[in-house]
């Protein structure tokens, strides 16, 4: 699951999930939520792997988030469906959508860039938490 | 990270000015400094960015004081409205979070000829017209195409390399700050991902608070310069708001990428890591420079576009070219940016970067840099407000040299967090209300236009009155919005 969290000029996502494969998947969600009003609308038509490097867990989120970002702004894709399988030295993931279609998805932000900014990611009693700020 | 209120020293300095003294926190190397008066300090105070004038103290090579201007609120690393000046004399540092994201996201105040009485009959049309156009919002792509080779080009020379097609006129260079060229633009330290991203959207406007605005001049407080500039009341102008677009995001994510273990490497220690810097002289600080200014030159190549494709639609509209309605470009500033700049600090000519992170450059009357045409009455500044009250020219003034490093505010700066405004437009239609007001104003996302409601921003014409009382700029006009299209 993940909420919006108040910043001035920015929006802040704040994600939780029993396990880091869940909250990697839903940052995901929670991102292309911003992108597009009506994430439901948008169909599991094509997919895209995506394999990242990294043992920091706060970088390879920031890192995930700003791929699939890239994803859209250069190929024009959005994305509602996402698996990810989070390793000790990165990830693997697949995220499944299409074309952005203005006529069936209701463009809501546009994000352009995620930030460092009180960037976190960390385990709490009963699952994991992350926090992102992205700039609109 | 949660919203907090301020809980460190604010002490009082003048009527305008607001001190943080560096023994606030530890590590600080100079005072922050923040204009405002009583008024806007205490809604300062209600976040967090006076622990972000205090944090960019931190910075090796800072001078004077971490300043912040009275639209100040809160970003990520450096606040919004910020400025500081560092020296590479000593150990002065660059960082990509003092410029922003949107590297060169800036203004421009186009003029005309026409009058609230010609446009108002024809003013739904040339909304709708400008609407179809420019290309607004999330995930439009341009008209204009560029392949790799012309790229280059423009982030190499900016909008003077838009002349083979056409696309600017020398007037139009005259008027943008530093001719829209950056020397020392290197197109090679731009990555592939940012060509990639910026090849389909040069000319666009983009979402979020950018904007193109018809409006109208209101009112008049400086006769003279306002006739230097073109305006007299009820003129109408065109606003444009706008930046590097993905290019210049992705160069600031490049850069960011870069610097991740860079501030240790050289010894700097900073309380948040958005604040990542590196030398000036040192390549990882060198390789920002040249890919930052060379999307500052794309940026204007972006304003540039937009301001044509107005023109076009104002051709067709009124049924005459773009010359003889005098579409003439006032100026355009850039308000997230770092320049290599000479001030005067204690008394001695130094050479420094000033980064202005949602500020504006207000060289005064006489500055070499600003253009001759406007030499007697200083650099004119836009500021643009919200949608529904004002927007203003100002100009600037040798306050801002001794004070500001020829800096002024930028805006009127966010009052409300986007999620707040649009919680408090729950059962209203801001197009209507904005209707209401003699305003007509479509935009793609209802989200986009209830989170840039004119209420979600500070009142400009008080942020303005800051810095015209404080020296470092003088009002000359104020306009207001008739028409808005948005992302």
């Amino acid at each position: 699951m993940f909420e919006v969290f108040e910043h001035t000029a920015d929006v802040g996502l704040r994600i939780r999930a029993a396990d880091l494969n869940t909250l990697f998947a839903e940052a995901g969600r929670a991102l292309f939520s911003l992108i597009v009003e009506n994430l439901d609308a948008v169909r599991p038509a094509t997919e895209v792997t995506f394999h990242l490097q990294g043992q920091d867990l706060e970088y390879l989120l920031f890192d995930w988030l700003n791929e699939l970002l890239y994803c859209f702004e250069t190929q024009h894709l959005v994305f509602s469906q996402f698996k990810v399988d989070v390793t000790p030295t990165g990830l693997a993931a697949v995220a499944r959508g299409e074309r952005f279609d203005p006529a069936r998805h209701q463009p809501d932000h546009e994000v352009k860039a995620i930030t460092y900014h009180g960037l976190r990611v960390k385990q709490e009693e009963h699952g994991w938490l992350a926090e992102v700020i992205v700039d609109i | 990270m949660t919203k907090g209120v301020f809980q460190g020293p604010l002490l009082r300095v003048n009527d305008y000015l607001w001190r943080i003294p560096r023994s606030y926190k530890p590590g600080m190397r100079v005072d922050g400094l923040i204009y405002a008066d009583d008024y806007l300090i205490e809604q300062i105070r209600n976040d967090q960015a006076p622990e972000q004038v205090a944090n960019v103290a931190f910075l090796p090579g800072i001078q004077y004081a971490s300043l912040a201007m009275p639209d100040i609120h809160w970003g990520y690393g450096f606040c919004i409205g910020g400025v500081c000046a560092t020296d590479p004399e000593e150990g002065g540092v660059i960082s990509p979070g003092g410029v922003g994201y949107d590297i060169n996201c800036g203004v421009r105040l186009v003029r005309s000829n026409l009058h609230l009485r010609d446009v108002q009959p024809h003013l739904k049309t040339l909304i709708e017209e400008l609407f179809r156009q420019v290309p607004t919002g999330v995930g439009r792509t341009g008209k204009y195409h560029f392949d790799r080779h012309e790229l280059r080009k423009l982030l190499a020379e900016g909008p003077r390399a838009l002349k083979e097609r056409g696309l600017v006129t020398d007037a139009d260079l005259e008027h943008t700050e530093a001719r829209g060229k950056l020397e020392g633009a290197d197109p090679d330290l731009v990555s592939d991902r940012a060509l990639e991203r910026g090849s389909e959207q040069c000319g666009t406007l983009g979402s979020g608070n950018h904007f193109l605005e018809v409006q109208v001049v209101d009112d008049v407080f400086d006769e003279e310069a306002a006739r230097v500039m073109g305006l007299e009341k009820d003129m109408v102008c065109v606003m444009i708001h706008s930046g590097s677009r993905g290019l210049g995001y992705q160069v600031c994510d490049d850069a960011l990428h870069m610097l991740r273990n860079v501030p240790q490497k050289y010894g700097i220690e900073l309380p948040d890591r958005q604040l990542a810097c590196a030398p000036v002289n040192s390549p990882e600080g060198q390789r920002y420079i040249g890919a930052m200014r060379a999307a500052a030159n794309f940026a204007w190549c972006n304003r540039q576009l937009l301001m044509w494709q107005a023109r076009e639609v104002f051709s067709t509209v009124f049924g005459k070219p773009w010359q003889e309605l005098q579409m003439n470009l006032v100026y355009d500033v850039c308000h997230n940016i770092a320049k290599f700049e000479e001030h005067s600090i204690g008394g001695k000519r130094r050479k420094v970067w000033v980064h202005r992170k949602g500020a504006t450059r207000a060289f005064p009357p006489g500055h070499p840099e600003v253009p001759a045409c406007y030499r007697e009455i200083g650099q004119p500044v836009i500021i643009p407000g919200d949608m529904g009250r004002a927007s203003w020219v100002l100009v600037g003034q040798a306050g801002s040299m001794e004070q500001t490093f020829g800096t002024t505010c930028h805006g009127a700066g966010r009052a409300l967090s986007r999620t707040a405004a649009v919680q408090a437009s729950k059962g209203r239609r801001i197009d209507q209300e904005l209707a209401s007001r003699g305003i007509v104003a479509r935009a793609r996302s209802w989200k986009g236009l209830a989170e840039e409601q004119p209420e979600a921003y500070k009142d400009v014409d008080h942020v303005v009155e800051v810095v015209h009382q404080a020296g470092i700029s003088r009002k000359v006009a104020r306009l207001r919005p008739i028409g808005v299209i948005k992302g």
